[in-house]
């Protein structure tokens, strides 16, 4: 079993180590009959060009601040928004959740051209607003879902315990809702995060100015024409594009497989 | 301390009527149980005590003053619950000093308050530790900790014993009561236990289908239940009932059935048994009022067991089944062909198996079993 798990690891990562390795190695290289796996002599010159020498950085910082911007609003208004589904009963409540599924159900590009033109006539076109509005619009339903589950899983008498201990209900919600959906709220903002820091077809359609332009289109943009392809600053670019990513996984770890064991708390 | 008052306290949930026209007193400092099975209403009573559901109707007052539109945690009550509600990411003292916080007690005074309950109740050396960490009887003792340390008008309680096993359940059973000695506060107290509601209880509140039965002292609801369902629900084992054929005679009543005949002087029963043309009720009488005697009532020994301090006995009398508590001495056998007496001043009667009691309990019931012989 162990050799099969190693084998599907390997096969899996191995996109990942060529990227990472061909990003070390220098140009000339790269073409080389027969073709070398280990870089000859490791070179980081491709990293620096892509810092110094190309808007890299500028892309870097709008993605990032994209995404964050993203993630925030989504998991304050899901948060929020799944814990009044999960335990206020109001008509229509059931038929609002099986709406939000639905609404995360249509493929994100059938609305991009009513989206741009609403964009364009709110006069926020071409801006960093734009698309943390546009990706909001489809990361929150997900997490609304999401978070929903987690919050059904929560059992009902801790808030009513905390209700009798003299908390008021928003009081209840920070003491003792959220620690206990934390699992569930790590996980879905970094979801969140990974969904809007990825996103290549709403961000090429909303955005078309070199200064606002996310990494996904900028690179793009960059280094891939219909003349030629730069793989070293490409794979340069992939690798650095893919650290916030690995990063915040790593660190979180632990929360995300709590979050993904069943999204509860023993009743 | 506080007194509680029930009003025409009714709730309807969508077309169910869980509590029907609630009118109930609990007096200050009493303990006072809600008992009845799954379903009767009890806990639904107790949440609205709480404020944790609105009544349709009626009004709930603690210390005569009206609560309905009062949050909970300004009714100046504590709860423990069923499954304790300990607060997971919490420490023990973190759980206990809780409601202080939310009171806006300053730090040293909490700390000082989270000590003497942790030393009532034993908790000392676990107050650092997580919920997950402690057992049952720990969690459940926190959990009144957390109660305890407001010093509430009214502890309300949802079956806090259910989830303890047996031997830590007569423990924790014992260390309530003598809480409830020591604070003195009106305890509300939620199960469906009646041996639980039994030994606790100042007065017992008996609830089926909504409805109240009957709220009596652990003796009223024992000896004078005021219909078969209360006098089935209490004790263990169950109160035997008989169908019998009713007469009115010149010098009393006579209750028969196959194989049995029982007479009872007429001031035993109340007016109306019999007045409107009644001719069958059905008589109740508890397993340590049926007697084993020379003569009586034939029956069947079909079941015997022996608990160490008692026998236990189920006999076929009548082509029914009947149970009978005895001594240690008494020792029979599966098989064996006994005769049967009741302790008449003991015999119960109602107006069908799920009908009210006729007996008049201005005076003991005094009469005689007699058996036919076969």
């Amino acid at each position: 079993m162990n050799l099969v798990a190693w084998t599907v690891v390997f096969v899996v990562a191995f996109p990942l180590l060529w990227m990472i390795l061909t990003s070390v190695k220098q140009q000339s290289e790269l073409f080389q009959i027969p073709p070398t796996f280990l870089p000859e002599m490791i070179t980081f010159e491709h990293y620096f060009t892509l810092i110094n020498e190309t808007p890299f950085l500028t892309y870097f910082r709008n993605s990032l601040v994209i995404a964050l911007a993203t993630t925030c609003v989504v998991i304050v208004i899901a948060t929020l928004g799944a814990h009044s589904l999960a335990r206020f009963s109001f008509p229509g409540r059931e038929r609002l959740a099986q709406l939000v599924l639905f609404t995360y159900l249509l493929p994100s590009v059938v609305l991009i051209i009513p989206l741009y033109l609403l964009m364009v006539q709110l006069g926020i076109a071409n801006t960093l607003f734009s698309l943390t509005l546009a990706y909001t619009t489809f990361a929150l339903p997900f997490a609304l879902w999401l978070l929903r589950s987690f919050m059904l899983g929560i059992p009902q008498d801790l808030e009513a315990a905390a209700l009798v201990d003299g908390a008021s209900r928003m009081e209840a919600f920070f003491d003792v809702i959220l620690p206990q959906a934390l699992p569930g709220i790590i996980s879905t903002a970094l979801f969140s995060f990974i969904l809007a820091w990825n996103e290549y077809l709403y961000a090429m359609v909303l955005v078309t100015t070199e200064e606002i332009r996310p990494l996904t289109t900028g690179v793009m943009n960059m280094l891939i024409t219909s003349y030629n392809i730069e793989w070293s600053l490409l794979m340069a670019a992939s690798v650095m594009m893919s650290l916030p990513v690995i990063v915040g996984f790593a660190l979180l770890q632990k929360q995300l497989t709590r979050g993904f064991g069943a999204g509860g708390v023993k009743g | 301390m506080a007194k509680v008052t029930f009003d025409r306290v009714r709730k309807v949930f969508n077309d169910a009527v869980a509590v029907a026209d609630l009118n109930l007193v609990v007096q200050s400092g009493e303990f006072m149980s809600l008992l009845g099975p799954s379903g009767c209403g009890k806990t639904t009573s107790l949440r609205m005590l709480a404020g944790l559901e609105f009544p349709t109707s009626g009004t709930i007052s603690i210390a005569d003053r009206v609560v309905n539109e009062v949050p909970p945690g300004k009714r100046d009550i504590a709860m423990v619950f069923q499954s304790y509600a300990l607060y997971p990411h919490m420490s023990v003292a973190q759980n206990i000093e809780y409601p202080l916080k939310k009171r806006g007690v300053g730090r040293a005074d909490r700390q000082i308050k989270v000590k003497e309950v942790a030393t009532l109740l034993q908790l000392d050396g676990l107050l650092e530790r997580k919920p997950r960490q402690l057992s049952g009887g720990q969690q459940q003792r926190v959990a009144l900790g957390r109660a305890l340390v407001r010093e509430p008008a009214v502890f309300l309680l949802d079956e806090p014993l259910s989830n303890l096993d047996a031997k830590l359940r007569s423990h924790m059973r014992a260390e309530l009561i003598q809480l409830h000695q020591r604070i003195g506060r009106t305890m509300v107290y939620v199960t469906h236990d009646q041996l639980e509601a039994m030994t606790m209880s100042d007065r017992v509140a008996v609830m089926s289908n909504g409805v109240l039965q009957q709220c009596g002292t652990p003796d009223e609801v024992y000896n004078r239940p005021v219909n078969a369902f209360v006098a089935s629900f209490i004790g263990t084992p169950s109160m035997n009932f008989v169908d019998v054929t009713f007469e009115r005679t010149a010098d009393g009543v006579r209750l028969t059935a196959p194989g049995l005949s029982l007479k009872l002087p007429s001031h035993a029963l109340r007016q109306e048994a019999g007045g409107g043309g009644r001719s069958t009720v059905t008589i109740g009488i508890r397993p340590e009022d049926v007697l084993v005697a020379n003569d009586g009532a034939p029956a069947l020994v079909k079941v015997f067991e022996s608990t160490g301090y008692e026998n236990i006995v189920l006999f076929e009398m009548g082509g029914g089944n009947l149970v009978g508590r005895f001594g240690p001495d008494v020792r029979l056998r599966t098989g064996d062909h006994v005769t049967l007496q009741f302790r008449t001043s003991k015999l119960h009667v109602f107006e069908g198996r799920d009908g009210k009691r006729l007996n008049s309990d201005i005076e003991p019931i005094a009469g005689r079993a007699a058996g036919r012989s076969a």
